[in-house]
């Protein structure tokens, strides 16, 4: 078991060091660099940037060096903990993420409580009475969850929200709670907007989880270990959520990998959409800016959890999954 | 959309789902579903366009007033000790606004939506006063603005500014000649933090120098005659545009710092170690960065300002907010102290379309910035609900989607033939019906023809140049094109290559999310063509990538505004190739032009070269003399069609104006161009909220 963890603790350095050079390397690949970006920018905000200003900035973000040396300086900072300025913020990356991080995981772990309080008790229940009037509505709300892309639910709400109800648009705090400090009313504020974009957010997650959940449990219910059980008198209940149901369980133990960067960075679109002061924006931005300090630390944040997550998932699968276990010991 | 109705439609509904998602949706249809509802109510925006006005300047000492009054938040500062009284505030020779329509009352929050730390304009703008000159609200007359008055030389070679006795920074220290002489010796002549001079302090590449006479007295000199430098000191140029616009986000010029504040980082007044080691504790590489970090009016609350108001929230937050500088040295025409509004507050919207729903829902008191003019019906419909007004403030530039020939491609030899010859262009340019684009993309509220300017400008060629070879003329274009031994069409009708490679295919180049849709326009152009016979590739590619293409002379033609050209001299990229940062007609002239003929390739088209040569010579001459030239640049580069203009003249970019109706002294239409620095032009420290 510990030689086990080691050699998984060494290849996840390896896979993360892999990480960073591959983001360096891909963020750098489209032509032109941060100022090109600021240029632009300013061109088409009615405003510009001199041939001589645009040089000077260059030089002093060490733009005008090769990519390896700009890489290897990067790395330098990180490993002392230090991930360099945010180029249009002019702050340091670490505050610039850390602002958003934790409203990204408060939106994001809303969403995913509300997929799976969602999704797991009508996964089960449309596989039990399958084909039931049920499992058709279910099936048929999921498929549709499916179809329509959440960025476009999320203007549709808006639009309603603001044509019926006359809600604020987007964000996560009304107006005047915006800017003020942390409170109890604040907190409610907050509580009061999560409900959308959670939902938003859940939606379609939602009705892949039912499927996966209807499917995955109807492959057990015809095994003959159901039916024995069934035979030896156990209770309905009890029978499915303690034998089938936990081998349904398999593939949400396995993609809690993909949930731990999910709950980093949210998702970019509805965000955007929805106007959320999280984290899938901010790399967008910097990705357009070309801000490798910041897109860089995203997205190296990313692979860390990513990495984390499937080893996260690695050992829950162990733990509910008695094959796997004792496949790990023979 | 006039008539009164509180139920949506389904098919309204899906008009405005549509136009809310057009952004978002990555093809960006036109919003031509909406216009076609709208068949019957033509030029839907022209009522909407208000007559010009603004507030002015009172000149003359003796009608200035003689008591002053403040703000009620101040006037307790006052009372309780913490601030100086209004009168030892304000300068002894403060600025004195006239409203444009009455004196205001004080307090109320401004609030206005921008879209992160790269919407820096958004407040520059607004708080622009902080120039050394300024123009009125026509944008044409340049008035005092720091400085009190000017004067230049005889010969031209001195540009002399008077500075307002006993004016004085945000923090209450006096404002004088030495700020002046701070930046020049310190900041810009330092090589560390200004490598290589800058081009607006230079004549004819020989730099200037900067000079105090007395406290209040500042002189620029130049080794040969440069008039043109009053219209620098007024335009938004390096040096003329002022603190927040040119010391934001690591620029250095602006021809003034608060040197008494920004001495205690600048390794000339303290050691350099000490300087690097508080630099690196607060996580930058070096003092360079410390220091343009520290006079960054945006990100630095502390930092001495002279404009209406200052940053209290800096921009990189979910909320920028300013509140009013107590200092300010504008007054209005009854000796109160402006601004009028206490606060501004920017919300932070992640995407302009969820700006634009907060502005249709009456979440800002006043945006002009990022209001789509394709959103207008929907902002009209909801116009009384918002409790908002809508004005539509049309631009000064000729053409806001300009086809920009590249005057140096050469990658297919055949295209570049064509595409510099003269007949060919202006048959381009006559196969393009203006008329179907204005109706379609601008609303009908542009003005179709050639890329000169507005007729107002003292640059503008005349009228008659704005049809020249600019009107939809398919059968001469058909003529040119036959003449020029292009007469030989495929089965669809399109005119083939003489080299027997197919079709002549151009290729439209056009930036992706640009704020007017130029890759729809592009492909309602190509629709046109066809009927001239030319078959065209429009190509929309991610901004970044667009500039870059360009600077690699890729491009055959590239597709952008001619915005600023209107003040062909303070901004001419747009309009000639001189600028090698956005060099659109022809990146290697550029090079040549900037390099004085060391780099680059020389224009092989005598007219353009000619155009350049007079461009290089009007920074010498007195201002009717400039004026004339101008007029002769663009009588050549409209006759020559070398950029061909479709529509322009239009509110499109930062021209549709969000107005609450709480808010007093607001032009019914304002100058809409960067050299006024919109909405700066109409004294924003004027606008107060009515009860």
């Amino acid at each position: 078991m510990l030689a086990y963890l080691v050699r998984r603790l060494i290849l996840a350095i390896l896979t993360t060091w892999a990480v960073s050079v591959l983001a360096y390397v891909v963020i750098e690949l489209p032509p032109g660099d941060y100022i090109t970006s600021y240029i632009a920018q300013m061109s088409s905000s009615g405003s510009f940037v001199s041939a001589q200003e645009a040089e000077a900035l260059r030089q002093q973000y060490g733009l005008d060096q090769p990519l390896y040396i700009q890489y290897l300086r990067w790395m330098g900072m990180v490993l002392q903990g230090n991930f360099g300025m945010a180029l249009e913020y002019g702050r340091p990356v670490k505050e610039v993420i850390g602002d958003r991080l934790w409203l990204t995981m408060v939106v994001s772990v809303g969403a995913i409580i509300f997929t799976w309080f969602v999704a797991l008790p009508i996964g089960i229940y449309s596989a039990v009475r399958q084909y039931s009037v049920g499992d058709y509505i279910a099936t048929f709300v999921g498929f549709i969850g499916l179809a329509v892309p959440s960025f476009m639910l999320a203007l549709i709400l808006m639009y309603f929200g603001f044509t019926m109800f006359n809600a604020n648009i987007g964000g996560l705090f009304s107006d005047e709670m915006a800017e003020a400090p942390w409170s109890l009313a604040k907190a409610w504020d907050l509580t009061m907007h999560l409900p959308l974009p959670a939902l938003i957010l859940g939606f379609a997650g939602t009705a892949q989880l039912i499927r996966i959940m209807r499917a995955n449990l109807l492959d057990e219910l015809g095994k003959p270990y159901v039916v024995t059980a069934r035979a030896r008198g156990l209770s309905e209940a009890r029978l499915i959520l303690k034998y089938p149901v936990r081998v349904a369980l398999n593939p949400f133990a396995s993609t809690i990998g993909y949930l731990l960067p999910y709950v980093v960075s949210g998702s970019i679109i509805v965000s955007l959409v929805l106007s959320l002061p999280t984290v899938g924006p901010l790399l967008l931005k910097a990705l357009v800016a070309q801000d490798m300090f910041l897109a860089g630390t995203i997205v190296l944040l990313l692979g860390v959890m990513t990495v984390i997550g499937t080893f996260l998932s690695d050992l829950l699968l162990m733990w509910i999954d008695p094959r796997i276990r004792f496949e790990g010991k023979q | 959309m006039a008539k009164k109705r509180t139920g949506v439609t389904r098919r309204e509904f899906l008009q405005q789902a549509a136009l809310a998602s057009g952004a978002m949706a990555l093809t960006g249809l036109a919003p031509t579903a909406v216009l076609a509802g709208q068949a019957g109510e033509q030029k839907i925006g022209s009522q909407l366009i208000g007559k010009l006005e603004g507030p002015s300047l009172i000149l003359d000492p003796a009608k200035f007033p003689t008591k002053f009054s403040e703000a009620p938040m101040l006037a307790e500062l006052v009372k309780a000790g913490k601030l100086p009284p209004v009168d030892k505030r304000i300068p002894e020779e403060p600025m004195v606004v006239k409203p444009v329509h009455s004196i205001g009352r004080y307090g109320g929050t401004w609030r206005r939506g921008f879209t992160g730390p790269g919407d820096s304009e958004n407040g520059n703008r607004i708080v622009s006063t902080d120039k050394i000159l300024f123009w009125d609200y026509t944008g044409t007359k340049v008035m005092p603005c720091i400085a009190k008055d000017y004067k230049v030389s005889d010969d031209g070679k001195v540009v002399t500014i008077f500075l307002r006795k006993g004016m004085k920074w945000s923090d209450g220290q006096p404002f004088t000649a030495d700020d002046f002489v701070f930046w020049y010796e310190d900041i810009y002549l330092n090589k560390d933090i200004q490598p290589t001079p800058n081009p607006d302090f230079m004549v004819n590449g020989k730099p200037g120098r900067l000079t105090k006479r007395d406290e209040y007295t500042v002189m620029f000199e130049f080794p040969e005659a440069n008039y043109l430098f009053v219209d620098i000191l007024a335009g938004s140029t390096a040096m003329g545009g002022g603190q927040a616009t040119q010391q934001h986000n690591g620029r250095t010029m602006g021809a003034y710092m608060p040197a008494h504040y920004l001495k205690q980082f600048h390794p000339k007044y303290v050691a350099k170690d000490e300087l690097d080691k508080k630099a690196k504790a607060m996580g930058f590489d070096g003092w360079v960065s410390l220091i343009k970090n520290r006079w960054d009016w945006r990100l630095n609350p502390e930092l001495p300002v002279v404009g209406p108001w200052k940053t209290v929230t800096p921009i990189n937050t979910p909320t920028w907010t300013m509140e009013r500088n107590p200092y300010y040295y504008g007054i209005d025409s009854e000796g109160n102290q402006l601004p009028y509004i206490d606060k501004i507050t920017m919300a932070l919207a992640e995407n302009l379309e969820v700006l634009n729903l907060r502005a249709i829902a009456g979440g800002y008191d006043l945006q002009e910035r990022h209001t789509a003019l394709s959103k207008l019906p929907v902002f009209l419909e909801n116009r009384g609900k918002g409790n908002y007004d809508v004005r539509l403030d049309p631009a000064l530039n000729g053409s806001d989607a300009t086809l920009q020939i590249n005057n140096t491609y050469e990658a297919d030899a055949e295209i570049a033939k064509w595409i510099h010859t003269r007949e060919f262009r202006r048959a381009l340019s006559l196969g393009i019906d203006r008329d179907q684009l204005n109706e379609t993309f601008w609303l009908g509220v542009g003005t179709a023809g050639s890329v000169a300017p507005s007729e107002s400008m003292p640059y503008s060629p005349g009228p008659e140049w704005r049809k020249k070879w600019s009107t939809y003329n398919p059968k001469q274009a058909n003529e040119f094109l036959d003449k020029l031994g292009l007469a030989k069409k495929d089965g669809e009708g399109y005119r083939l290559r003489t080299d027997g490679k197919g079709r002549i295919r151009l290729e439209l180049l056009t930036a992706a999310g640009s704020f007017i849709p130029h890759t729809q326009i592009c492909e309602m152009i190509k629709q046109q063509w066809k009927k001239i016979g030319i078959d065209a590739d429009v190509k929309e590619i991610e901004r970044n990538l667009f500039f870059t293409r360009i600077n690699n002379n890729e491009h055959q033609i590239a597709v952008w505004l001619n915005d600023g050209t209107e003040v062909l001299y303070l901004f001419p990229r747009h309009a000639l190739p001189v600028d090698t940062v956005e060099a659109l007609l022809g990146p290697q002239i550029a090079r040549w032009y900037a390099s004085g003929g060391t780099q680059g390739k020389e224009p092989k088209d005598p007219q353009l070269k000619k155009a350049l040569e007079l461009f290089r010579s009007a920074a010498g001459k007195k201002p009717q003399e400039r004026y004339k030239i101008a007029q002769e640049i663009w009588k050549i580069m409209v006759d020559e069609q070398f950029s061909i203009g479709t529509v322009g003249q239009s509110p499109a970019a930062m021209g549709v104006r969000i107005v609450s109706k709480k808010l007093g002294n607001i032009p019914a239409r304002q100058v809409n161009a960067q050299h006024a620095r919109t909405p700066c032009s109409s004294h924003p420290a004027t606008f107060y909220y009515k009860a």
